[in-house]
């Protein structure tokens, strides 16, 4: 770890009796849900921090913890930091394969122990962590070094607002804890003040303003004296470096700074050095998952040629974008997080950006409200509809229960109502598309409807290729 | 007409200011005029009166100062209201108006318009779907808040706006939801409201004095409108 000794263990406690008969017992229902073929689940963290409520503070850790939360990009970015850490050859634990909250977090460790709980991997582990249950896992697991990727608004029903989230991680980070946090995200950077830390930050990139188009903008006034802020540059929503005329008060100076280059890589200043570490996407909120990445993973202590090996090989996962060419024309699968209203402007404005002619089919209900009830539909009024109002997106098919509502959120930011069609039956989706209109189809999906999203992928890219000539589809 | 959106740059969580954005398309001739926080808003200039007076949800923090923002303003406000001015303060807004917000062991003081307090507990956030009954209309919306509200009287409430069928109302259990007096008309329901209800909305605009009102986009409203009562029954 560079030279740096890892935090003491404050905080964290004895193994007591409660606390055996709780590992036991997850390990028997592990045992069990293997036995019956049952991967990834948080089942037996679950029982364990039933059984024994601070079960996290008790549970033997590895040496090192390097932690990873924020509103977007987080999986990404853990994904990222993981594989190249396998690729450097590290033997580490994570939950990856399970979830991102406390029970997930308990049942990686589960899984990783003796029978009496001690780590078989006991240098390292790496936990993506839900940023809302960071009060559950961060003063337990009390990791050596945090990385926060943002802070943007996320579910109102979960996450309310920012300054929400903000204040449960200021109060729940413990002292020790070294922070990676963004520069050119105000929210970001202001959290636990009286931590060490060290800030990352994107110089110019193609596409910043000084105007925001965004209608989720969380930072319009300065943070300490309440006055407006002036922009050098604005990215998107409060993304970007300001400073207060009126205070002094400005964005942080970045430790880690990366440009674009010309060719697609990223040259990432590090104690003054210039490093190339190549991009797996040039998009800018691809440039600041690798950026943290990066800035977390030299924090742990790899090298920038280690770092410039690795990233390489970096992909971006295809859960979250995809893209296939069938007939000559793109058939794009972009994840759009039900509910988030700046996941989702995010895509649309990937969408807007793209070249050409494009066409989007929106699955944008949240998947269990859909099933069961009616779905809280104010997120549709953060989110940036207006990014598909140009003429360039030529079609727009929305499915899905609240398909009215997205039809008339559509309507309010200027989409033409010719160029929409709207329907309940998800199925019928690609059926209502034309996807000669288009030189790309975008499919936006929810985490829960990748599966209706690659269905539909799958018939829009049949009916092209028998418009083609009834050649044969291959996927 | 004047509409008078207050301190839009902090207070509109939530997709509220969409409520802004939908009058604007149904009043086209109308003047919208956005006062920042610390401005003088136009209810107390001594000018044309806004024919409406628009607040959205905050956080925590931003409502304590908005609280500030407006107490010079009272007096003003209280005589807005009580000329028949109308009002719309969506979210957690119309707490500003009431006695005082309890948070805890601390006690924050509000403006005395309103007969009721809310008690903040951020460690349990409020979801739920709500459906009611308004002028023999139906009135449907979402409640996400930290907060439940209370009659400072203690006895049950008599100035609520909307009629519970299902959901919550102010707290648990009471009657309605959101505070009405005059055509002060304050509501903890999102959505936005205005985009939700038909009905409602065409009320409110002929109480900002809009004659003969005519919604933007009416068809598509309605038909989202009744298709969420669908699926809520």
């Amino acid at each position: 770890m560079d030279g740096r000794k890892p935090n003491p263990p404050v905080g964290r406690k004895k193994r007591s009796l409660r606390f055996f008969f709780a590992l036991f017992f997850a390990k028997g229902t592990a045992l069990v849900l293997k036995l019956i073929g049952r991967k990834g689940t948080s089942m037996p963290g679950s029982w364990a921090i039933i059984l024994c409520p601070d079960f996290l503070a008790r549970m033997p850790r590895p040496k090192t913890v390097l932690a990873i939360t924020g509103t977007n990009g987080k999986t990404t970015v853990s994904n990222m930091v993981e594989d190249v850490l396998s690729g450097c050859g590290y033997d580490f634990v994570c939950n990856r394969a399970g979830t991102n909250v406390h029970t997930g977090v308990a049942s990686a460790l589960i899984a990783n122990s003796t029978l009496f709980g001690k780590p078989k991997k006991k240098e390292l582990a790496v936990f993506e962590v839900d940023e809302r249950s960071a009060g559950n896992i961060l003063p337990q697991l009390q990791p050596d070094i945090l990385l926060c990727t943002n802070i943007f608004q996320d579910s109102f029903k979960r996450n309310a607002h920012p300054e929400f989230i903000v204040d449960i991680l200021s109060r729940h980070i413990p002292g020790g804890t070294r922070l990676v946090l963004n520069a050119d995200d105000l929210l970001c950077a202001g959290i636990k003040p009286g931590n060490q830390r060290v800030y990352f930050g994107a110089g110019p990139l193609p596409g910043d303003t000084q105007l925001c188009e965004n209608l989720v903008q969380n930072v319009r006034v300065c943070p300490q004296c309440g006055q407006p802020l002036a922009w050098e540059y604005r990215r998107y929503h409060h993304i970007g470096k300001a400073r207060c005329p009126a205070c002094g008060f400005r964005s942080p100076q970045a430790d880690y700074f990366a440009t674009l280059s010309e060719d697609g890589a990223m040259a990432v200043t590090i104690q003054g050095e210039e490093y190339r570490l190549p991009l797996p996407d040039s998009a800018p909120m691809q440039v600041y998952n690798s950026l943290a990445a990066a800035a977390l993973l030299s924090e742990f202590g790899l090298s920038p040629r280690q770092l410039a090996e690795q990233m390489g090989r970096l992909t971006v996962s295809e859960s979250r974008y995809s893209e296939k060419e069938v007939g000559g024309r793109k058939l794009i699968l972009h994840m759009a997080k039900g509910q988030n209203p700046v996941a989702c402007s995010r895509a649309f404005d990937n969408i807007r950006q793209y070249p050409g002619k494009k066409a989007a089919v929106l699955f944008l209900d949240d998947f269990f409200d859909a099933a069961r009830s009616v779905e809280n539909t104010a997120w549709l009024y953060d989110a940036d509809f207006e990014f598909l109002a140009g003429e360039d997106v030529v079609q727009i098919v929305v499915a899905g229960a609240r398909h009215w509502d997205v039809y008339l959120r559509l309507l309010m930011a200027g989409v033409d109502p010719g160029r929409v069609v709207h329907m309940r039956g998800t199925g019928e989706a690609a059926g209502a598309l034309d996807p000669e209109k288009a030189e790309a189809v975008f499919i936006l999906y929810d985490v829960y409807t990748i599966a209706l999203a690659n269905q539909v992928r799958e018939q829009i890219g049949k009916r092209i290729t028998e418009k083609a000539g009834g050649g044969r589809h291959d996927n | 007409m004047i509409i008078e959106v207050l301190f839009p740059q902090q207070c509109g969580l939530f997709g509220d200011l969409g409520n802004v954005r939908y009058l604007q398309k149904c009043l086209p001739q109308a003047e919208f005029i956005e006062t920042p926080m610390g401005g003088r808003p136009l209810f107390a200039s001594g000018g044309e009166a806004p024919a409406l007076v628009y607040l959205g949800p905050m956080t925590e923090r931003t409502q304590e100062k908005a609280i500030g923002a407006l107490a010079p303003y009272k007096e003003a406000l209280r005589e807005h209201i009580g000329k028949g001015g109308a009002c719309l303060f969506t979210g957690n807004a119309l707490e500003a108006l009431g006695a005082y917000i309890q948070d805890g062991d601390r006690r924050i003081d509000c403006l005395g318009l309103l007969p009721v307090y809310a008690k903040r507990d951020m460690l349990h956030r409020h979801n739920s779907v709500f459906l009611g009954g308004f002028q023999g209309q139906r009135v449907m919306g979402f409640k996400s808040q930290f907060t439940m509200c209370w009659p400072t009287g203690g006895e049950a409430f008599q100035d609520g706006l909307f009629r519970v069928e299902k959901g919550t109302g102010l707290y648990p259990h009471c009657p309605v939801e959101g505070v009405r007096t005059q055509n002060f008309f304050g509501t903890y329901l999102l959505g936005p409201v205005l985009l939700l209800n038909p009905g409602f909305t065409r009320y409110l605009l002929e109480k900002m004095g809009v004659e003969r009102p005519a919604l933007a986009f009416a068809q598509e409203m309605e038909a989202a409108y009744q298709q969420r009562l669908q699926d809520m029954s």
